[in-house]
């Protein structure tokens, strides 16, 4: 336990002094904070995008093309991975409401989870070319970024999760359950205390709708933050020591990362899989 | 972090995150197309028609399960069957057998009175015919020994007898000796 605790508290000291380490050292060029601009409207967190897609594609067209009863190889892998999370999310969903929405679930799980570990792949993020401002200021720009260190990336999920969640919410409630959901006072009050209660859950509803409005900024930044972060870090940690020794600092830290890949397509999913059985906890009771 | 903490206290703290983070009208919405786009794939390529293999197979488990259930209840009936027939069987052998027994007893007694008939009716003729034999050879002897008398008597007698004579010789002959 005690030793485990010393490495910890080793690997954050090191962690938190390799930026300062990097920027002095003066021959470290660290990840941009936004994605580099290509041509037209992709960027280089854009290509990343695509081959991640591609590689979704051609994993499922392998998996799937010729389907049998009795799965085997690809197939049974596919299967799975898309039963295991079918169940998992159906276990907090409720059935009906999995059975509605595993399509985008599934899809952000695996999506965020494939273009999380590509990002880990050297090269990406770390071959580049050199830049000089208008300012004279030295810069770096890679050709390919993690699709999760862009902040647009991460957003346009959140987005589009905004407004599944709305469609969804809607559709289970009727927009005047929505409303009572959120405005309406819980539990049963009568009398003098119901004209009590009126104005505090009006309150507490306002309170809920500023929380729905957060919720795809910090589903936005929660991830592009932890994945850029990773990738930073790890670039930070390779500049402590000699080139050709870069490798070895980063190593513990990528099996980290790949937990961190994991954890935050888990996590993504999870959040939004709860805001949508929150709001439709009582649509789902009435269908059951 | 400082930055944005910096830019919070500004008017356009918006502006400031959107500079900060790359955060690009244009380049989002890219992203909102190749996300909606991996949506559409992973719907159609992947989850799909893996959901529908997985629905065919439980499918084809639960309908599996219902034929096992209804081989075992099918099983079941057919053993409670055969036990029913065997037993039906063994009760029918039975009766067989009894009927066979007693038909066997029947027969034999049957058999048994014939034999016992014919052979009353071998030792009624057999004594009918001693009888007649006996009555035959009875007949023959009286005549013979009626003509041995009436020969004696003639010649003893120095006498032709007549017939009445002759008749009466030998039923008195005859009641002597009978006698």
């Amino acid at each position: 336990m005690f030793r485990r605790s010393i490495t910890t508290t080793a690997a954050l000291w090191l962690a938190g002094l390799a930026p300062t380490f990097a920027a002095g050292g003066g021959g470290h060029h660290a990840l941009p904070l936004d994605a580099q601009h290509l041509w037209g409207w992709f960027t280089n967190s854009t290509i990343m995008v695509w081959i991640a897609t591609l590689l979704i594609v051609l994993f499922c067209r392998t998996a799937t093309g010729k389907m049998s009863l009795v799965p085997k190889g690809l197939q049974n892998f596919a299967e799975w991975c898309v039963e295991s999370l079918y169940d998992f999310l159906g276990g907090l969903l409720g059935p009906h409401l999995v059975s509605r929405t595993f399509w985008f679930f599934g899809t952000v799980f695996f999506f965020i989870l494939v273009n999380n570990y590509l990002g880990l792949i050297p090269g990406v993020g770390t071959v580049g070319w050199k830049t000089v401002d208008a300012h004279g200021h030295h810069g770096f720009t890679p050709w390919l970024r993690g699709g999760n260190a862009d902040v647009n990336m991460t957003a346009a999920m959140a987005t589009v999760f905004a407004i599944m969640w709305f469609v969804w919410a809607i559709s289970e409630n009727g927009l005047k359950g929505f409303m009572a959901h959120i405005f309406a006072p819980k539990g049963s009050f009568g009398g003098l205390m119901l004209a009590m209660m009126i104005p505090i859950f009006l309150f507490v509803g306002v309170l809920e709708m500023i929380s729905i409005a957060i919720r795809p900024v910090a589903l936005t930044f929660r991830l592009f933050g932890n994945i850029y972060g990773g990738e930073q870090t790890l670039e930070s940690l390779m500049a402590l020591v000699p080139e050709k020794l870069a490798f070895l600092p980063a190593l513990p830290f990528y099996f980290m990362e790949l937990l961190v890949g994991f954890v935050q397509a888990l996590v993504f999913t999870l959040l939004g899989a709860i805001f949508l059985k929150l709001i439709c906890d009582h649509g789902d009771e009435a269908h059951h | 972090m400082i930055t944005i903490l910096a830019a919070a206290g500004d008017a356009s703290v918006l502006d400031t995150i959107q500079k900060t983070f790359g955060l690009n009208t244009p380049f989002f919405i890219a992203q909102v197309i190749n996300f909606l786009l991996v949506v559409f794939i992973l719907k159609k390529f992947a989850f799909g028609p893996i959901q529908a293999m997985l629905e065919q197979r439980r499918l084809r488990i639960a309908e599996g399960e219902e034929k096992l259930k209804r081989i075992e209840k099918q099983l079941a009936e057919s053993e409670a069957t055969t036990a029913a027939a065997i037993a039906k069987a063994n009760e029918d052998a039975n009766r067989l057998i009894e009927e066979a027994k007693t038909s066997a007893a029947v027969l034999s007694e049957q058999k048994a009175q014939e034999a016992i008939a014919q052979a009353q009716q071998i030792l009624t003729k057999a004594e009918a015919a001693a009888k007649a034999d006996r009555e035959r050879i009875s007949a023959e002897i009286k005549r013979e020994f009626g003509r041995l008398v009436a020969a004696t008597a003639s010649q003893v007698t120095g006498k032709v007898l007549n017939e009445d004579d002759q008749k009466r010789i030998n039923e008195e002959a005859l009641a002597k000796v009978e006698g």
